[in-house]
C-alpha cells in the first residue's frame, strides 16, 4: 500500500499547506480563538489558491495542479490529498481549518448525489462576496436538537406542496450555521418509511422562514461558527431535493460520512502533532534544576508515547483513505481511523498540559487551546462510542447496546 | 478505624453542601463568563468563616487550638462539587495564614493577619522546578523571577512564597502584577507576576525544607478533596443528563458504555475523596506519611478529575461542547489542578533520585 511517503503530489500539498498553515494560520489561531470570530480574510486568501468552499465538487487542480482521472474505474487521489492537507491545516489551527473546509460538509452530499443542474445552483449561491464582503460558506445541517447520534430519528419534516417540499423543523450544532449562503438540509419525507425517507435540499440562505438562530459558545475551535438553524414552512423547489429514487437517502449519507471521517482523524492528528511538537521544542535545550529535560525518561517516554500514537493515528487515516481513493469499502477502517485519532489527540494535548505545568495556564496558550479544541474529535462526525458501534458491528453484525 | 464524621464535621459537611448546591452552583455559569466571582462572594464566604478561619483567634481570626486539615477536605469536595474556580478563592488563605501562624515572625503576623482581617487575599505559591533567583541580602534574601499563574495572585496583598527551602511572606506591592483570565477556575483573580524583592530575616518565614513540604502537603490535600469534588460534580450532571437523553430508542446512560464511563469515573471520584480525606487525617495526626499521602493524593485525584471531566463532556455529546451546559466549564476547571505546583509525578519522581 502507497504510504504517499514518496509521491510527488502528497508531498507538494503537505509543503504547501504545512507552511501555509505555519505563516498565515498560526499567528492568528489564539486571536480568532479568544474573539470566537470566523478568519473571513484568510479564508478569502486561501481562496487564492484553491482552498476553495467547494473544492470537494471542484476537484483539486488548483492545489495540485493535476486533473483527476477521469475514468471512475481509476484509482482517485482526493480523499488522501484531503488528509494530507487536513493535517497540516490542524496543525496550525484545528478551527480554522473548519472554517476553511466547513462548506465541504454541505458540498459533499451535493458532489454525490446531485444533478448537474444542483451542482451548478449550488456553485452559484457560493459564487462573489457577501454584503460585508466575506466569500460565501455551506452549512450541512442534519443535527437536531434531540437527534445526534441516531440520524434515523431525525423531526424534521419536509410536505409536498405542488412542485414545492415544506420543510419544518429547527437544526442545532450548525457548523457555518448562521452565515451560511447555502444550506444542505434533511428532512423527512415519508415518514412510514423511516431512514429511506430522509433527503437531502439545497436551500438558499434568505429564502422566507429559513432562521439561523443563536449562535453557540464553545469549548473549542472557536474560530469555527456553530449555530441552530430554523426552518419554519420554508418553501423548496422539487428540484432542490438530492437524490430520486432509492439514491439519495440516509444510506448514503452514511457513505458519505465514509469519506470524511478519515479526513476529520487527519485534523486530530494535526492537533497532536501540534502540541507534540510544541512540547518537544520545549524539551530541547531546555533544563529542570539543572539537568536537561531531554535526559529524563519521565518526560522522554510520554514524547516516545505520544509519537508512536500519532504515527498509528496517523497511518489508520491514511489507510482509510487510500481504501476510499481505490473505490474499496472501508467503514471499519474509516472509524478506526477517526475514534484512534481522537483519543490521540485528547491523550497528547492532555499530557502536554500537565507536563508543562502553570506555564500552559497563560491565557492564549496554544497548548490550552489544542486542548480544548482536540474534544470536538470524539463528538462530532459521530462521536467515539458510535465509531467503535460500527466496529463491532462489522465484526459479527449485530449492534451492541 | 471509623469513618464517621464527628459532629462538627458532619455540620460543616451539610452547611458547605447546601452552599454549594445552592449558591456556588447558581454562581458557577455567571462568574465563568464574567471572569469575576459575584460580590456576594466575600459576604457569604465570610458568614460561613471562609478567609480567617486559619487566623488565629488572638489576630481576628476563627482559629481556636489546631486547625483540622480533615474538616478542610471534607469542605473542599463540596466547594468543588459546586464552581473550582470560586472555591480557590475561599480556600486561598488558608496556606498563608497556617503557615505565618507556625512558623512567623510577630511583625509578619502583624502584617499578613491585619490585611487579612480587613478583607485581604493572600496566596500560596510553589517554586516547583526552583526557577527563581534567591540570594542573601543583608539578613534577609533577595528573590527575582517570575511568579504564576496562580489563583488570587492578580488580587492577593501577600504571597507566601516556597522556594527551595525557604517560605516567605512577600507584599504584594513587591510585585509587578498582571491579572490574567485562564480559561480553568476563570473567577478565581489569577495573576502574574515579576519579583525582584528584598525579603526581610522577619518576613523569612521559615528556613526548613520541611516546612516547605508541610505547607505543600496543606495545599496538597485541599486540591485534591476539591479535584475530587468537581470530578463526582461531572458525574452526576452526567448520570442526570444521561437518563434523560434518548438515542436510538433507549436512555443513553442504559449503554454499556456508558455506564462504565460513569461508572469508573465514580469509582475514581470515590477513591480520590478517601485517599484526600486519609491524607487529611494523618496531617491531623501528626504522622510522619503524612506528606507522601497528600502528595499521592494529588496524584490520583489529578487523573481522576482530569478524565471525569473529559468523559462528562463525552456523554453529553454535542451538548457537552458548548457552555449551556455545565461540563465544558469543568473540563476547564481539571486543568489548574493537574498544573499548580508543577507536575506532581515528576516532583515525585524528582524527589525519589534525591
Ligand atoms: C462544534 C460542532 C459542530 C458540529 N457541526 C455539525 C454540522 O455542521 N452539521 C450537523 O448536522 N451536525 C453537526 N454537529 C453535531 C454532531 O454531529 C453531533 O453533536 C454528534 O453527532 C453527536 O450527537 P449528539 O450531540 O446528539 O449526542 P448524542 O447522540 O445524544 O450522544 C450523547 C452520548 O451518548 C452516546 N451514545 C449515543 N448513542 C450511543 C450508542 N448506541 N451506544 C453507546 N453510546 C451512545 C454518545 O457517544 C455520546 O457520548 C456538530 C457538533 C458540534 C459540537
Amino acid at each position: 500500500m502507497d504510504l504517499f511517503h514518496d509521491s510527488p503530489m502528497f508531498n507538494g500539498v503537505r509543503q504547501m499547506l504545512g507552511a501555509f498553515a505555519k505563516q498565515s494560520i498560526r499567528p492568528i489561531a489564539t486571536k480568532h480563538d479568544l474573539e470566537e470570530s470566523m478568519p473571513w480574510d484568510l479564508m478569502k486568501m486561501a481562496q487564492g489558491f484553491g482552498l476553495t468552499q467547494t473544492a470537494v465538487l471542484d476537484g483539486r487542480k488548483k492545489l495540485t495542479g493535476q486533473d483527476e482521472d477521469p475514468d471512475p474505474k481509476k484509482p482517485k487521489s482526493q480523499s488522501r490529498i484531503s488528509v494530507v492537507g487536513s493535517e497540516e491545516l490542524a496543525y496550525g489551527c484545528a478551527g480554522i481549518c473548519l472554517a476553511l473546509g466547513g462548506s465541504g460538509l454541505a458540498a459533499s452530499p451535493v458532489s454525490r448525489m446531485g444533478t448537474t443542474e444542483q451542482k451548478e445552483e449550488f456553485r452559484k449561491l457560493l459564487a462573489g462576496l457577501d454584503e460585508k464582503g466575506h466569500i460565501k460558506v455551506a452549512a450541512m445541517a442534519l443535527s437536531e436538537p434531540s437527534t445526534g447520534s441516531d440520524i434515523s430519528g431525525l423531526s424534521t419534516s419536509a410536505r409536498k406542496d405542488g412542485d414545492h417540499w415544506i420543510i419544518r423543523g429547527s437544526k442545532q450544532w450548525i457548523t457555518n450555521g448562521q452565515s451560511a449562503a447555502v444550506f444542505v438540509v434533511w428532512a423527512q419525507t415519508e415518514p412510514a418509511a423511516g431512514r429511506a425517507g430522509v433527503r437531502g435540499f439545497i436551500v438558499a440562505r434568505g429564502t422566507p422562514g429559513l432562521i439561523p438562530g443563536k449562535k453557540e459558545t464553545k469549548l473549542g475551535i472557536r474560530a469555527s461558527e456553530t449555530a441552530q438553524v430554523h426552518f419554519e414552512d420554508v418553501r423548496v423547489h422539487t428540484d432542490m431535493m438530492l437524490g430520486a429514487g432509492s439514491q439519495g437517502g440516509l444510506s448514503d449519507t452514511k457513505k458519505m460520512l465514509d469519506s470524511t471521517r478519515p479526513v476529520v482523524a487527519a485534523q486530530a492528528v494535526g492537533i497532536a502533532r501540534a502540541a507534540y511538537d510544541y512540547l518537544l521544542d520545549r524539551v530541547r535545550g531546555g533544563t529542570t534544576r539543572g539537568t536537561p529535560l531531554a535526559s529524563h525518561q519521565h518526560i522522554m517516554f510520554e514524547l516516545a508515547e505520544m509519537n508512536m500514537e500519532i504515527t498509528a493515528s496517523r497511518l489508520l487515516a491514511h489507510r482509510a483513505a487510500w481504501l476510499a481513493d481505490h473505490h474499496q469499502e472501508n467503514v471499519a477502517e474509516a472509524s478506526m481511523a477517526k475514534a484512534h485519532a481522537a483519543r490521540t489527540a485528547q491523550h497528547v494535548t492532555t499530557r502536554a498540559m500537565v507536563l508543562l505545568g502553570e506555564e500552559a495556564l497563560q491565557p492564549g496558550h496554544p497548548v490550552e487551546k489544542w486542548y480544548r479544541d482536540a474534544k470536538i474529535y470524539d463528538i462530532f462526525e459521530g462521536t467515539g462510542q458510535i465509531q467503535r458501534r460500527i466496529i463491532a458491528k462489522h465484526l459479527t453484525g449485530t449492534n451492541p447496546v | 478505624m471509623r469513618f464517621s464524621l464527628d459532629d462538627e464535621q458532619g455540620l460543616v459537611v451539610q452547611t458547605i453542601k447546601r452552599f454549594s448546591d445552592r449558591d456556588l452552583r447558581g454562581w458557577a455559569a455567571d462568574a465563568d463568563r464574567a471572569g469575576a466571582p459575584p460580590d456576594k462572594l466575600t459576604a457569604m464566604g465570610g458568614e460561613l468563616g471562609f478567609f480567617i478561619d486559619a487566623v488565629p483567634a488572638e489576630h481576628d481570626g476563627m482559629l481556636e487550638g489546631a486547625y483540622a486539615h480533615a474538616t478542610r477536605a471534607l469542605r473542599g469536595f463540596e466547594l468543588g462539587r459546586g464552581c473550582a474556580g470560586l472555591a480557590a478563592l475561599l480556600e486561598t488563605n488558608v496556606e498563608p495564614a497556617l503557615a505565618v501562624g507556625r512558623w512567623g515572625s510577630p511583625a509578619a503576623k502583624q502584617a499578613l493577619f491585619g490585611s487579612l482581617a480587613s478583607g485581604g487575599l493572600a496566596t500560596f505559591i510553589f517554586d516547583s522546578r526552583a526557577a527563581l533567583d534567591v540570594v542573601p541580602e543583608g539578613d534577609g534574601v533577595r528573590v527575582t523571577g517570575s511568579l504564576g499563574p496562580a489563583p488570587a495572585l492578580g488580587a492577593a496583598s501577600h504571597v507566601v512564597l516556597a522556594t527551595r527551602d525557604l517560605l516567605l511572606l512577600v507584599d504584594a506591592s513587591a510585585l509587578t502584577r498582571e491579572a490574567i483570565t485562564p480559561s480553568g477556575w476563570r473567577a478565581a483573580k489569577w495573576g502574574t507576576a515579576r519579583v525582584d524583592a528584598r525579603v526581610a530575616a522577619d518576613f523569612v518565614i521559615a528556613r526548613d525544607a520541611d516546612a516547605v513540604r508541610m505547607v505543600l502537603a496543606w495545599s496538597h490535600v485541599s486540591l485534591a478533596a476539591r479535584a475530587a469534588g468537581v470530578a463526582t460534580a461531572s458525574m452526576e450532571y452526567a448520570a442526570q443528563y444521561a437518563t434523560e437523553r434518548v438515542q436510538f430508542g433507549q436512555a443513553i446512560g442504559t449503554f454499556e458504555s456508558l455506564i462504565r464511563l460513569r461508572d469508573d469515573a465514580q469509582t475514581g471520584a470515590h477513591a480520590a475523596r478517601l485517599v484526600a480525606l486519609h491524607a487529611a487525617w494523618a496531617l491531623d495526626a501528626g504522622l510522619p506519611d503524612a506528606f507522601d499521602f497528600a502528595s499521592r493524593a494529588r496524584v490520583l485525584a489529578n487523573d481522576v478529575v482530569a478524565r471525569a471531566t473529559i468523559d462528562a463532556v463525552q456523554i453529553f455529546g454535542g451538548y457537552g461542547f458548548v457552555n449551556d451546559y455545565p461540563v465544558e466549564k469543568l473540563m476547564r476547571d481539571a486543568r489548574p489542578f493537574e498544573a499548580l505546583h508543577g507536575d506532581e509525578r515528576f516532583n515525585r519522581v524528582l524527589a525519589s533520585k534525591e
